[in-house]
């Protein structure tokens, strides 16, 4: 009896809420209502009137995380509670893997309503193509939109529709151990001219202050891309594909030659996590106070200074450029897609729209917390406004930097061979840095040719 | 004159009833969980199928197949899972067998015990923390055989020191020491439980009879492991030709690393690369499994038993 008057009630509730979202009108809530109170002898009457899917719409938001972002955002708990009926979920993507949300929408249906972590370059495309997520531009609000910065809002839209709502921004630049280049009697300014830095890495080395100069990912999307934007942005080919070819790819291909010369010899191993992704070698050396420079997104020497005897010693600055090149870099977000086959669709949009505009967040990010710094940015521009206007006694210097270096950046180019494009290329260019192939050009003639045999297989 | 043998059939059916009955779990899953899935695989090698592409699979015939064997990449992945059971296999056999007679040696019951628990240890440590241990282990620059190679033995410097993973010429040789470690102790109790099979008084009739520790082994104790033998080469050579968490976690999806085999060309075909060639992806699995599945044949024949 008491299970029965449960279920009337959730039935009633749940028809409730779908009239206060506009989902149905009065007429249809009064009939549910009546039918309802008819007892469970009514609910095969009920169904008739849709109350069942209203039942099955009735789940609480179910937002799944990819869980470095809840590891370097400790905040997140705490706005979570603003939304007592969440039900927060960490997501099964080790690896950038989307299987599971791929198989669950070849089936019509979605575990979750929404996920947060996703990377436009490295999936968006995949899990448009796979009819797994839908635009945000129907749940939205217009000012959030408005909102973007215009850079962010281009990587995030395919077609003129937004399929990521971004939230946390990554941006490549350089960083340095103050401490070891003083003591290696360089300025303690960002070199600006890729010949400037290899000078300093150089001298770093002979003064003795570490056994390395400079270090990279060498991922492509955290070397050569960035690398190659600092000469020119004009590196995609017209179907989306990094042209491998260009001027700019070769020149950053030539670069990473020189910087390995003065780099840790480990440099082109793979990661010791994420499929070799993250926890790179760079990260170990720059983290173990043995070499000068680093070029990566900001997060990464941010993170890894944290080991330091003086983590204050870390300075940044934005990528150096070769002579006469246009000095951007690259740039990227982490944000939410929103399942096609999921629910709570406008609550989703409000979710998001909380968690990307709390403060604690952005404070939490730049400042630091005792657990980690990640250093990652917001996307919005009245963000940056309201920090320019009344600056927060908390805010730190590479906040302007990053918000200046996005006016020149640019996103890598959204395509279904995004990331991959980078993997299956990796060992065709380093045969050129480890002296297997002598000239630049040819290897990265190798590494097109191979990305378009993959691209045109089957 | 049908009669009969229905009746027969019927009868034989009906005594056997009960069997079946308890049989069907088993069969349901068997056929549910390994049979089906196999057979499936064995038809999308033989489609076009595309894990994100809403579009129905077309068949394809032997296409995938012809690819694959028209691939370098396909035979330079199975020789490397080669390579990688070359070094694994014998050391998964040769150690714990070594190990397990000189335990088998052991006459305090106690410390036999504490042998064996010992032993056991690295066996009951999960997967993630064995390769998370041994990551470490072997960091270029922070890892402790580094630094005992560098810092304290002076042996190599930070510009020469070995690079031991992430897809160098050691890498193979380091994952299978990993290897070998982590089964020790678990191939060594397979051993001791043959061990403890061979009569006592057989050894001690020989050793009457003159003869030395060796011809024991070589004569006596060898013989009698090899069904332990072949069931650990057999099982083993099939866990280290399909490594693949290994690979994934130690090398990524360089093709050019040595960890690159069929196993991560598959799984990059299936779930990584373009729209998800999951039936070529199928046809690489199915070329490694008959590869795999003609090896075995070879290792059953040598190690059939004899006499």
């Amino acid at each position: 009896m008491v299970e029965r008057k449960e279920q009337e009630l959730l039935l009633q509730e749940a028809s409730r809420k779908q009239l206060l979202r506009g989902q149905i009108d009065r007429r249809e809530f009064l009939s549910r209502s009546l039918v309802a109170g008819l007892g469970m002898a009514g609910v095969g009457v009920a169904a008739k009137y849709g109350i069942g899917s209203a039942l099955a719409q009735d789940r609480p938001l179910t937002p799944t995380f990819y869980d470095w972002i809840e590891n370097l955002h400790p905040g997140i708990p705490a706005i979570n509670e603003g939304f007592p009926d969440l039900n927060y979920q960490i997501a099964p993507v080790q690896g950038f893997g989307i299987e599971r949300f791929v198989a669950e929408a070849k089936n019509g249906e979605s575990t979750w309503d929404v996920y947060v972590g996703q990377t436009p370059f490295v999936e968006m495309t995949s899990l448009v193509e796979a009819d797994v997520i839908e635009p945000w531009d129907d749940y939205i609000p217009a000012e959030v939109l408005d909102d973007m910065i215009p850079a962010i809002r281009d990587e995030c839209t395919i077609d003129g529709k937004l399929y990521s709502w971004p939230f946390f921004l990554d941006v490549a630049g350089q960083g340095w151990h103050s401490g070891l280049t003083t003591t290696a009697g360089l300025p303690d300014s960002a070199p600006e001219t890729w010949d400037d830095y290899l000078a300093n890495a150089q001298a770093v080395i002979d003064s003795g202050a570490a056994p390395f100069g400079a270090t990279f990912d060498a991922h492509g999307w955290r070397c050569v891309a960035p690398m190659a934007h600092s000469m020119s942005k004009d590196v995609y080919t017209p179907e989306g594909l990094f042209d491998f070819t260009s001027e700019p790819a070769i020149e950053a291909l030539i670069l990473m030659k020189k910087i390995m010369a003065v780099a840790n010899p480990d440099i082109l191993l793979a990661g010791a996590t994420d499929g070799g992704v993250n926890g790179t070698p760079d990260e170990v050396a720059f983290a173990a106070q043995r070499v000068g420079y680093i070029t990566k997104y900001f997060n990464a020497p941010l993170r890894m200074a944290q080991y330091w005897d003086e983590p204050t010693q870390l300075h940044l600055g934005p990528l150096p450029k070769f002579k006469g090149g246009e000095g951007s870099t690259v740039f990227w977000t982490t944000g939410s897609a929103l399942f096609k086959h999921g629910q709570n669709k406008e609550k989703a949009a409000e979710y998001i729209k909380a968690l990307t505009y709390d403060p604690r967040i952005w404070k939490d990010s730049i400042a630091g917390t005792e657990t980690s710094h990640p250093g990652q940015l917001p996307p919005y521009k009245s963000i940056y406004a309201e920090w320019d206007a009344n600056p927060p006694d908390w805010m730190l210097p590479f906040v302007a930097l990053v918000r200046a270096q996005l006016d020149k950046a640019k996103a890598i180019e959204n395509n279904l061979f995004g990331l991959s494009q980078f993997q299956i290329g990796q060992p065709l260019w380093q045969a050129y840095l480890t002296g297997e192939v002598e000239d630049p050009k040819v290897a990265m003639q190798n590494v097109m040719d191979a990305v378009k045999a993959e691209r045109d297989r089957g | 004159m049908q009669r009969p043998h229905t009746s027969a059939t019927a009868r034989h059916l009906k005594d056997n009833l009960g069997t079946w009955v308890f049989l069907l779990p088993t069969l349901l899953f068997f056929v549910g969980y390994q049979v089906y899935p196999i057979f499936r695989v064995v038809w999308i090698s033989f489609t076009n199928y595309e894990f994100l592409s809403n579009d129905p699979a077309q068949w394809v015939g032997f296409g995938n197949y012809v690819e694959a064997l028209n691939d370098p990449l396909m035979w330079d992945s199975l020789w490397r899972a080669a390579y990688f059971t070359m070094m694994f296999l014998p050391g998964t056999i040769i150690f714990p067998m070594i190990l397990a007679i000189l335990v088998d040696r052991v006459q305090q019951p106690k410390l036999q015990t504490l042998y064996r628990i010992v032993l056991l240890i690295p066996a009951l440590i999960p997967s993630t923390l064995v390769f998370v241990l041994w990551k470490w282990m072997y960091n270029y620059q922070v890892g402790p055989i580094n630094y005992l190679l560098v810092d304290v033995f002076g042996i190599f410097t930070y510009q020469n020191a070995p690079q031991w993973l992430g897809g160098t010429a050691l890498t193979l040789p380091s994952i299978a020491v990993m290897e070998v470690w982590w089964g020790l102790g678990y191939h060594a109790i397979f051993f001791l439980a043959g061990l403890a099979a061979i009569p006592k008084e057989m050894i001690e009739a020989a050793r009457l009879d003159g003869a030395n520790e060796w011809k024991v082994f070589w004569h006596i104790t060898l013989p009698r492991l090899a069904p332990i033998m072949m069931i650990l080469v057999v099982l083993r050579f099939g866990t280290s030709m399909a490594v693949i968490d290994e690979y994934l976690i130690f090398g990524g999806f360089n093709r050019a690393s040595p960890t690159y085999t069929w196993t991560m060309f598959m799984y990059d075909q299936a779930f990584n690369i373009g729209l998800w060639r999951q039936g070529f992806a199928a046809a690489i699995g199915m070329i490694g499994a008959v590869v795999m599945i003609f090896f075995v044949g070879i290792l059953l024949y040598i190690f059939r038993p004899r006499g």
